[in-house]
């Protein structure tokens, strides 16, 4: 929170700018516009899950339940309206608001059966994907034509998806730094008895925290469905382990209460400048199948 | 001693200890009779070997969970650990059954090398061991899928069968193999000096460097053991199934957390047997089983495993603040 | 202002708080006393409202009033200043102040322009500069006390306790800080003082309430007590019949410990101490002098970058508990739950286990054995435990703390370091436990006993060390012991010359 450079957080920065060079120098293709906006496309699913992870390390905990989320998100969001495209505005939204939902439900068993977010989350996750393969075991639904264009639409250039990760970035680096609900995620993170002998509500920010995370899960799922058109019910099975590492590697602490945003930030492109650049070498089998069982 | 107050606080903790194991105990009992009343077939002697050959590589990846849980540790990397060792036992050219005890020593001393590096990790980077065993978990699954490129190719000496599927007077080996080794790591964790250790520095690692102990050899000990025994199962698992992919052993990772937590192996370290383990690893398969037998889709038995564990560790939690 | 009535609260094994009556008034200071453990610390969460208390009625202005959450105690006007900092290290000066209720702008943002400006003024009311920008984590504990008090009073304070803030500041900070308390209660403020340096309540304090074992003892203006009188309502019994008589000097006993030059940066700086057998050294100094570091290096539980430890003449080394124990060596550590107690484990396992080989054969453990062992302690001892099979999760402090004595007794010390072994004690314990480690230095083991309550140094010790940031100031002989001396040296400028050791 309080502006010093460190040289550790440096580190990330030259690995981009490496990552970035790198990847001009192999292949001229690689900063060409075309490349730039498939880039970004990759990069929104890993960018909006990341941000709910964020809220919840910075808050004092885990959230193991990303990617089950999004999965059961994606079916939900080409099934439930079954065709019948005036309903698919409605299911958007329930399926927004049930991620959010299922997060604070995620919240509320950590703070009141005071167990181990990492069990509770991961919990949660088994008996989503559960819910999620009973409800659609093959990928099933579609969805209205329209939607694609979140994915695939741009506006002067840029993706829309871009755009919405670069808005929702701002937005929560401004809630982090700038709003009492911000300061109170750190606080709680930090020193959670503290904060409550400081007269802070820990429980509904802890709370707040997943259920944004949930939300974030939610909207990666919906990302994707427009992406291919169907709801996969496997579609974020690899977003878990992915929303934490732009997180760890961006620098926030895990534990909590320590780190900021902007590191995420260059997690995520770093993270996804890799995955792109690794697609534009010709790197030995080996590698490539290596990145592929990440 | 007589003569001197009881205070009841120490009293109601002794009563909850042996309630605890009374109510595993229960429960097995009760899903049995629940199983068996539901469908005549499940209490066949034929249908409990399945049942118990089916289990058997759960309960020695259980072991290991547990005995990573007891030194406040959890391993994550489990799963991925048994596919590498079955992968690692295709990787022998011949199908010659005699190269099976090499394969064995092969995983083993694999396995021990892969619990160091978590151990050393954990211990001594002070790395989260949830991390540093994620980590792990991925990297493994990274080596796997740039050998096998994607499918492994190789053949296992038909022996694996055998270890697998096969039986000794009726007992399926593998169940026996289990039970060996449980007995071991029963007597070890009860009866000897490491075993205490392990209580100790699980419960109070600061306290055990203040006693002399040295909580960073031990508990990279009990990571090392931890991925040997997973090899192992691995081995055993891949012998059950039949064929090698790159992903013998998925939910394994859950599953033994599951089964640990519900026997009683606290997260927080330190407390916890081999006994309640083991009666967890039960617990489950018998949860599994009236799953099927109710003829509900298999996907329920993920919603129950998640519901279970989320109770199990609220029970639990709430019985230690009581 | 604010009154309590018959307020309980227990916790498991213990009852904190049995019937306490507290009550105080706008405008004054009002010293809470107590020994530790007489449960004033309990008082204060429960006023705080981080303690919901099982019976007993708050009455706050005249209005009955029931905390559901340390909020609620905090909109009403009531700030605590706890002994352990409530403060967010990796947060700025101005943040904490403002945790929760920063100055927002017209957005709802917080106004960051505005929030350090008004921690400036803050601060410059309370007399006292520092840049609010600068990261709580990065000042001295004395600076981190001072932006505790700016944020007490930049909520509308009307209550404000401070618990025992005198532990980790000295001197010139104590004078600026009971100047700064004296302008705030001819504010209005009401003030609640926690100590128990009797000196300090005599100048700073209007009236006083004293605690013993969770009860009250005794309530009333300053004017009605003296020394004696506070110090007999503290302890409830006069002082000589706690501590055990002092046997004859033994100036000519071998020495056990001989402790050179030892530094363990940044807290301990160059000490030097030697223990007779049969003899009891008190260690003495603010907390944060370094007492515990020293303890610890002695130990080995830390790893002293200099110096030499001896026992009986043969090296101990650095940074190997194990060693130092098989030596001869125990270390009963100051906070008995997070560094001492197995919780987990029966009676008998916390008695041996610094001791397992003694009680493994083949790489078995003789368990028979180490129970006999401990059926043998508690009788010996009056351990109240069901047997040596039974928990200790559940037990007094009185009798954790004895089975942890047990414990480094049965590894039959030539050296034996207590630190704080009283803490969170009741009385009736404290006595036995006194009587204990004399016992067991009249069987000729060296004790060197830390403490933080100089009654006990005063009444216990054979010869006291006092350190003051790392550095011994002197030592006192027995017969010069009293609160003045030893707090003379504690917080003096330089060592004493001449008497330095």
């Amino acid at each position: 929170m309080i502006g010093r450079i460190s040289p550790q957080a440096l580190v990330v920065p030259l690995l981009l700018l490496i990552a970035l060079t790198v990847g001009a120098v192999v292949n001229e293709r690689f900063l060409t516009l075309g490349n730039l906006r498939n880039f970004t496309e990759q990069l929104a699913a890993l960018g909006f899950v990341s941000l709910g992870q964020a809220f919840v390390i910075l808050g004092g905990g885990i959230d193991l339940s990303i990617g089950a989320i999004a999965s059961l998100a994606a079916v939900l969001l080409a099934g439930l309206h079954g065709g019948n495209e005036a309903l698919f505005i409605p299911s958007l939204l329930l399926v927004l608001a049930g991620g959010a939902a299922v997060g604070a439900m995620n919240g509320w068993l950590t703070v009141w059966l005071r167990v181990h977010p990492l069990i509770v989350t991961l919990g949660m996750a088994s008996v989503l994907s559960g819910i999620t393969l009973l409800y659609a075991p093959q990928p099933r639904g579609s969805v209205p034509f329209w939607f694609e264009g979140f994915a695939f639409d741009s506006l002067a250039g840029v993706p829309l998806s871009g755009l919405l990760l670069g808005a929702l970035f701002l937005i929560t680096a401004l809630v982090l730094t700038r709003t009492p609900f911000g300061r109170r995620v750190y606080a709680v993170g930090g020193n959670a008895e503290a904060a409550r002998l400081s007269g802070l509500s820990v429980k509904p920010t802890i709370i707040t925290t997943y259920a944004l995370s949930g939300f974030f899960a939610a909207l990666a799922g919906a990302y994707y469905v427009s992406r291919t058109g169907v709801g996969d019910p496997h579609a974020g099975d690899a977003l878990t382990l992915a929303s934490l590492t732009p997180v760890i590697v961006g620098g926030i602490l895990l534990g909590g209460g320590r780190g900021g945003l902007g590191g995420v930030f260059l997690g995520v492109l770093l993270i996804s400048l890799l995955n792109n650049l690794l697609n534009y070498m010709n790197l030995s089998t080996f590698v490539q199948w290596w990145c592929k069982g990440w | 001693m007589s003569g001197l107050a009881v205070t009841g606080g120490a009293r109601a903790a002794l009563a909850a200890l042996r309630l605890e194991r009374f109510a595993l105990i229960g429960a097995v009992i009760g899903l049995t009779i629940v199983a068996a009343t539901l469908s005549p077939a499940f209490l066949t002697l034929g249908n409990l070997r399945d049942i118990f050959t089916q289990a058997a590589p759960l309960g020695m990846v259980v072991l290991a969970q547990a005995l990573i849980m007891l030194v406040r540790g959890i391993d994550l990397s489990v799963a991925s650990v048994m596919a590498s060792a079955a992968v690692l036992a295709t990787a022998f050219t011949s199908t010659d059954n005699a190269d099976i005890p090499l394969i064995f020593g092969a995983v083993l001393l694999g396995g021990a090398v892969i619990g160091g590096i978590n151990g050393w990790l954990v211990t001594r980077r002070n790395v989260s061991p949830l991390l540093a065993t994620l980590a792990m978990m991925i990297l493994l699954q990274g080596v796997r899928f740039a050998y096998t490129q994607g499918a492994p190719s190789g053949l296992l000496p038909s022996g694996f069968r055998w270890l697998g599927t096969g039986q000794i007077y009726g007992i399926p080996v593998n169940l026996s193999v289990l039970l060996i080794l449980a007995l071991g790591l029963w007597v070890m964790l009860r009866y000897t000096m490491l075993g205490r250790a392990i209580y100790i520095i699980g419960g109070n690692p600061r306290a055990a460097e203040l006693v002399g102990l040295s909580a960073q050899r031990v508990t990279m000990l009990c990571y090392c053991l931890g991925s040997m025994l997973a090899g192992i199962a691995g081995l055993f698992l891949v012998g059950f199934v039949g064929t090698v992919d790159n992903w013998v052993g998925r939910g394994y990772e859950l599953d033994s957390i599951v089964a640990a937590v519900i026997g009683g192996v606290s997260l927080a370290g330190g407390s916890g047997s081999i006994v309640g383990a083991l009666l967890g690893v039960l617990i489950l398969v018998l949860l599994s089983n009236l799953v099927v037998i109710l003829g509900l889709p298999v996907e329920f038995q993920l919603i129950l495993k998640g519901v279970i564990i989320i109770l199990a560790t609220g029970l639990y939690a709430r019985r230690m603040r009581a | 202002m604010i009154e309590l009535k018959a307020i309980c609260k227990s916790f498991p094994g213990v009852k904190s708080l049995d019937q306490v009556n507290f009550s105080a008034s706008a405008g004054e200071i009002h010293a809470l006393l107590g020994e530790n453990g007489a449960g004033k610390s309990t008082l204060i969460k429960v006023l705080a409202g981080a303690y919901t208390p099982e019976s007993g009625t708050i009455t706050l202005g005249g209005v009955p009033r029931i905390w559901a959450a340390p909020k609620q105690a905090q909109q009403a006007g009531i700030h605590v200043i706890y002994q352990e900092l409530v403060l967010f290290p990796d947060l700025s000066v101005a943040e904490n102040i403002f945790i929760g209720h920063a100055p927002r702008t017209r957005w709802g943002l917080i106004d960051r322009k505005a929030m350090i400006q008004k921690t400036e003024v803050a601060l410059s009311q309370l007399g006292h500069r520092l840049d609010p920008r600068a990261r709580v984590g990065d000042l001295s504990v004395a600076d981190q006390q001072m932006v505790e008090i700016a944020k007490a009073l930049s909520h509308d304070v009307k209550l404000l306790v401070l618990d025992e803030p005198t532990a980790v500041i000295s001197g010139k900070e104590v004078v600026a800080l009971f100047e700064r308390l004296r302008r705030l209660r001819d504010r209005g403020v009401c003030i609640i003082y926690i100590s128990h340096r009797l000196e300090e309540i005599f100048a700073l304090a209007d009236r006083i309430t004293i605690l013993k074992d969770g009860k009250n003892v005794r309530a009333g203006t300053v004017a009605e007590f003296d020394r004696a009188s506070l110090v007999t309502a503290m302890v409830g019994r006069p002082l000589a019949d706690l501590y055990p008589p002092r046997p004859a000097q033994t100036k000519t006993a071998p020495i056990v410990l001989a402790a050179c030059n030892i530094h363990l940066p940044p807290r301990v700086r160059g000490v030097d101490v030697n223990v007779r057998a049969g003899e009891i050294v008190g260690l003495a100094g603010m907390v944060g002098s370094g007492r515990t570091e020293l303890a610890h290096a002695i130990f080995g539980s830390m790893a002293r970058t200099k110096g030499r430890v001896t026992l009986e003449g043969e090296e101990v080394p650095p940074g190997n508990p194990r060693l130092s124990i098989q030596r001869g060596i125990g270390f009963l550590t100051e906070d008995r739950k997070a560094e001492g107690l197995l919780a987990q484990l029966p009676v008998y396992a916390n008695i041996t286990a610094p001791n397992l080989t003694a009680y493994t054969r083949l790489g078995f453990l003789r368990r028979p054995q180490e129970v006999a062992l401990a059926a043998r302690d508690i009788e010996r001892f009056r351990i109240a435990v069901p047997g040596p099979t039974s928990g200790v999760w559940h037990l007094s402090g009185g009798n954790q703390q004895k089975i942890l004595l047990s414990r480094w007794m049965a590894i039959k010390p030539k050296l034996l370091v207590l630190d704080e072994p009283t803490r969170g004690v009741d009385v009736g314990a404290k006595a036995e436990i006194y009587r204990l480690i004399r016992a067991l230095a009249a069987e000729g083991v060296a004790v060197l006993l830390i403490s933080s309550e100089l009654p006990e140094v005063i009444g216990l010790c054979d010869r006291v060390l006092v350190m003051k940031e790392g550095r011994l100031m002197g030592e006192l002989q027995a017969e010069a012991l009293s609160e003045e001396s030893i707090m003379t040296l504690a917080t003096a400028d330089a060592p004493a010359q001449g008497e330095a050791a």
